[in-house]
């Protein structure tokens, strides 16, 4: 809105400033709506050319089309796709088989640290520093612990531990995964740990309190009382997780390190598709891009609010 | 046998930087089996903190806390036979009215489901919520959420109830309601209550006795006509009662008292209750004050005032008084409701010898209280 | 230890004095002995029965031993991936561990260091990392701001446009980096048409070494404004709305009412988005390595994550990587320590 207008005094001049302010009104309004949906068109860009170049042919379509308009009949194809599927559908699987115990595993711990360092009767002294580790391990570059994880994880006999899994017809690149899922629930700890203590400090005192005089031990009154109200935290914690887990390459990269491993997540498949020879296959990536996307997306439309609220947090 | 006894209980905390806070200083009240001992002071005179003690939801710096003759302080919370209302009700907002009730008989009892059930039922009835039953705290008002939170404290069936400021989310109509019906209720079951609060209109009508903490440090224990007729210091006269008694600071001549705007003549009895006390605190309630008409004092003890302030509340109206000599910090009186008096009208106001109370200037400890008529106690005013 | 020995000592004091505790409860070296429940005469006894759990209840709280079961697994396994592997990652960079053997950790010294700092590319990526996180920060910071008080000017469809400018922070960096490469797409790429149009390029954004990192920290933005822009309407929500009225009535225009009343209210929002999108820069790895497949980014964009992880990964050169890796945990560490900090003044922790 801008300023008011000054008005001479004179009753017509004042109606006068009044109208002008109304138009000045309208003008403001439309200013926001082109802002807000150029801004639109901003975000969606990038997704929307990717979105029409996955249905187009390599390279004729790809390269005689605009790059954000629709493929015209001739270059239109559903191949890319196929291919992506099939490139990266056990990619899929392997992304699945330990994004989802992983995330499922790290939510139930945080919220067992957040429990025990906020609805605990213990000296804040004594918690502080324990928490400042929790909030710092957060923040922590990966790199600095990427050495001593390949290390730790290369001395670790996990591959005779599994042999049961071996002689059932697993591959053994699948330690892999197992390794995967320790490694992301020890370092999604924190940030679980963190959003669920944020929501454990708002829980009324007074209400565990009542709970540990009606002879609920400390253990009982999580079971009973503090995990069935967590239940829209746990959303939240579950799909920002899930989220980041399914999207990380790092870890993948380290600890499966070949696209080619049978046991190779969906993200690092993805890195190297399109690649070759002759140059870049663009429709391609674009497909499997959204291919390798899709959970997340599915997650993001159906529950972009929890998603919201735990990057706020 | 529920006796419960709070031994020279002490709280001290310590903040991070070492230093300490006594919130309850030496405290010592004896409770006697399905008494109704109410816990009253100004915000942060240890009251909570004494009842969370006796909860075991604090840890006791020093003293004793004994129920039925058996130290409990070393006890975990949960197994002290204790049951708490809170304040903000605490009601499990995941669980049905039932299962709120049920939830304390799960955890501490090996009652079978049936029995638990019908103790829930029973004292749904009691509170007349059973239709409540099937609902969750959410769908409830804030007064029937109390009576959950009571019923939850009830189908325990402890030795002690604990209640912290229960009725104060409730608005006025409903907390005098309550208040009537707590007291039904605890009279039915006739098990010993402490129950806190910074209402005395609630410490007056409830309590079988009170106790009026301040700083820390227990004032009087006493019945709430003793605290209001005969309080034992100047803290208890001046929180119990409303408006407030009203207080003087006076030298001691002799057999008359000589302050800045007035004197007062004292009777023998009064004079030699104060006689080894150099400076005493006269006070007076607002409705033993006779006001009349007029502009000459003709007796002893009889000011010349100017109304200030008139505050009419229907059976009564609460009259600002200055003296006419020097009209700052008026004094407060009551006069009948029907009774007409304007601002700046000129009454004189007699302050009856009987109806004085005396308090050490230094001290703040009664030398005298008001004389009262045998067996005709006048009903107190709250 | 002697902290339980010296209280259990009061409390024996205590017990045999008996009840008359008025100031003993400050023991000679000055503490207080509030924990614990302890009490003069007929408690006292309880104290001395009970085992090493019971004492170190007592000492740092009635919950701690039950309540150990809940958060002490979580807080190890997270520890010792955390700052086991970090303790162990710097041992790691005082060897001269490369190649194929193990570590040999008999013989420890610096020359790692020694050799980052004088390694031009260790140079050239601390300069990366550094612009890279600043003009990161910054844009995002500002392009988020600029957003929140877009959708907070209560316009409709408040909650669809507020998705679509979250939605690419709900992407990979892997599948972000493939629409990014395809809009930098020297010939059909989406920037060099439209910029054409005006008669600008076409530019090779990827190809060329000076411009290649803006065009990385735009892409960046790009996926990260939408995390600043909820951030800032979190903290937008809260200032009342009174002020808003307030500053109305006194006269302000909205661009002076936002910029003295509503941005010095949003300073907390600022620094905790701040230091997330920091660290988002320094993970910045995963686009990096996504948009060429490989170890070495687009010349121009070597970070010392990117760097540190080829040194590792590609060269093996283990003890060097660790080095690297020191540097920038360094890095992260003075972005996060003072965050630390200010958070524990604000009795936050």
């Amino acid at each position: 809105m801008s300023d008011a207008p000054t008005t001479d005094g004179e009753q017509s001049g004042a109606l006068a400033g009044v109208r002008e302010d109304l138009a000045g009104l309208d003008g403001y309004r439309v200013a926001l709506y082109a802002a807000v949906l150029g801004l639109t068109a901003f975000y969606l860009t990038p997704i929307e050319s990717g979105l029409v170049t996955a249905f187009k042919t390599n390279p004729e379509g790809v390269s005689s089309t605009l790059p954000f308009a629709p493929p015209p009949g001739e270059f239109f194809t559903l191949e890319k796709w196929e291919t992506a599927v099939q490139a990266l559908g056990r990619g899929m699987v392997n992304s699945a088989l330990y994004a989802v115990p992983a995330t499922v595993i790290s939510a139930l711990l945080g919220s067992f640290a957040a429990y025990g360092l906020t609805q605990a009767d213990w000296r804040a002294r004594y918690k502080a520093p324990i928490l400042a580790m929790f909030v710092a391990a957060i923040f922590i570059p990966y790199q600095a612990v990427l050495v001593p994880l390949s290390q730790f994880w290369g001395s670790v006999p996990l591959a005779e531990v599994l042999t049961p899994l071996w002689v059932a017809g697993v591959p053994r690149a699948y330690t892999g995964v197992i390794e995967l899922i320790v490694t992301h629930v020890a370092y999604g700890i924190p940030i679980c740990m963190v959003l669920f203590r944020g929501y454990y400090t708002t829980v009324s005192e007074e209400m565990i309190e009542a709970a540990r005089l009606d002879g609920a031990t400390f253990a009982r009154v999580y079971r009973r009382i503090v995990f069935p109200i967590s239940t829209p935290m746990f959303a939240v914690v579950l799909i920002y997780q899930f989220t980041q887990i399914w999207n990380d390459l790092l870890f993948a990269l380290i600890l499966v390190s070949t696209e080619s491993s049978p046991a190779a997540p969906v993200v690092l498949i993805l890195a190297g598709l399109g690649e070759s020879q002759e140059g870049q296959d663009f429709a391609l990536r674009m497909a499997g891009a959204f291919v390798a996307a899709l959970p997340t997306l599915i997650v993001y439309v159906l529950f972009g609010d929890e998603f919201a609220e735990g990057v706020a947090s | 046998m529920a006796r419960l006894e709070l031994d020279d209980v002490r709280k001290v905390f310590t903040d991070d930087d070492g230093s300490d806070i006594v919130a309850v200083d030496d405290v010592s009240v004896d409770i006697a089996d399905g008494e109704f001992l109410v816990l009253v002071g100004p915000s942060g005179c240890g009251k909570s903190t004494t009842l969370r003690m006796i909860a075991g939801l604090e840890s006791v710096s020093g003293g004793d806390i004994r129920l039925g003759g058996r130290s409990i302080v070393n006890k975990k919370p949960q197994n002290r036979d204790i049951a708490m209302v809170f304040q903000s009700y605490a009601l499990y907002p995941h669980m049905t009215t039932r299962q709120n009730m049920s939830f304390g008989l799960e955890e501490s009892t090996d009652l079978s489901d049936e029995e638990i059930a019908e103790r829930v039922e029973n004292a749904a009835d009691l509170l007349s919520i059973p239709e409540l039953l099937d609902r969750k705290p959410g769908e409830l008002s804030g007064g029937q959420q109390q009576r959950v939170a009571l019923g939850r404290a009830i189908v325990r069936e402890p030795e002690v109830f604990l209640m912290d400021e229960p009725l104060s989310n409730l608005d006025a109509k409903l907390r005098s309601q309550m208040r009537t019906e707590l007291q039904r209720i605890q009279e039915d079951l006739d098990t010993t209550t402490v129950y806190v609060t910074h209402d005395q209109t609630e410490a007056m009508t409830m309590g079988d006795r009170i106790a009026v903490l301040d700083g820390g440090e227990l004032q009087q224990a006493g019945t709430p006509l003793e605290c209001y007729h005969r309080p034992a210091n100047r803290f208890v006269a001046g929180f119990i009662g409303e408006p407030s008694m009203n207080f003087f600071d006076m030298d001691v001549e002799g057999d008359r008292l000589v302050g800045d705007r007035f004197e007062y003549a004292l009777t023998d009895e009064q004079a030699t209750a104060v006689a080894n006390a150099g400076t005493v605190t006269l006070g007076i309630r607002p409705e033993d004050i006779a006001v009349t008409v007029g502009s000459e004092a003709t007796a002893d003890n009889e000011f010349p005032t100017v109304v200030d302030v008139v505050e009419p509340m229907g059976n009564e109206n609460a009259v600002y008084l200055g003296f006419e000599a020097d009209p700052t910090n008026p004094f407060v009186a009551t006069v009948g409701g029907m009774r007409q008096l304007d601002a700046d009208e000129r009454v004189v106001a007699r302050f009856p010898a009987d109806a004085i109370h005396l308090f050490d200037g230094a001290t703040g400890e009664a030398l005298h209280n008001r004389a009262l008529d045998e067996g005709a106690e006048v009903e107190p005013r709250v | 230890m002697r902290d339980i020995l010296s209280s259990t000592r009061t409390r024996l004091r205590r017990a045999l004095r008996g009840g008359d505790s008025d100031d003993d409860a400050v023991t000679d070296d000055g503490r207080v002995a509030t924990d614990g429940g302890t009490a003069a005469g007929g408690a006292a006894g309880a104290a001395g029965t009970g085992g090493l759990l019971d004492r170190l209840d007592e000492r740092i709280g009635e919950d701690f031993t039950e309540s150990a079961v809940f958060w002490l697994p979580p807080f190890l396994l997270m520890g010792l991936f955390v700052y086991g592997a970090i303790a162990w990652n710097f041992v790691i960079s005082l060897t001269d561990y490369q190649g194929f053997v193990g570590p040999d950790y008999s013989d420890l010294d610096f020359e790692m260091y020694v050799r980052a700092a004088n390694d031009a590319g260790v140079i050239e990526a601390t300069v990366n990392t550094f612009l890279l996180v600043v003009s990161f920060t910054a844009v995002a910071l500002a392009f988020g701001l600029v957003l929140a008080i877009l959708v907070d000017r209560d316009i409709r469809f408040e909650n669809t446009f507020r998705t679509i400018y979250l939605l690419p922070m709900s992407l990979s960096f892997v599948v972000t980096a493939q629409f990014w490469l395809w809009m930098y797409n020297f010939n059909n790429g989406v920037v060099n048409i439209l910029l054409g149009t005006v008669g600008i390029g076409p530019i090779n954004w990827i190809g060329n070494s000076q411009i290649v990192l803006w065009a990385v920290v735009f892409a960046l933005v790009w996926q990260f404004s939408g995390y600043t822009m909820v951030v800032y309407l979190a903290g937008l929500r809260a200032i009342p709305r009174e002020h808003f009225e307030a500053a109305r009535v006194d006269g302000a225009s909205t661009l002076k009412m936002y910029w003295r009343v509503i941005v010095p209210q949003l300073k907390g929002s600022t620094i905790s988005a701040a230091i997330v999108l920091m660290v988002f820069a320094l993970k910045a790895f995963d686009f990096l390595y996504s948009l060429v497949s490989g170890y070495r980014p687009p010349n121009g964009t070597d970070i010392l994550a990117t760097k540190m992880v080829r040194e590792a990964y590609s060269v093996n050169n283990w003890a060097y990587a660790s080095a690297i890796a020191i540097i920038l945990f360094l890095m992260a560490l003075s972005i996060i320590g003072p965050y630390l900090y200010y958070q524990y003044s604000k009795g936050e922790l």
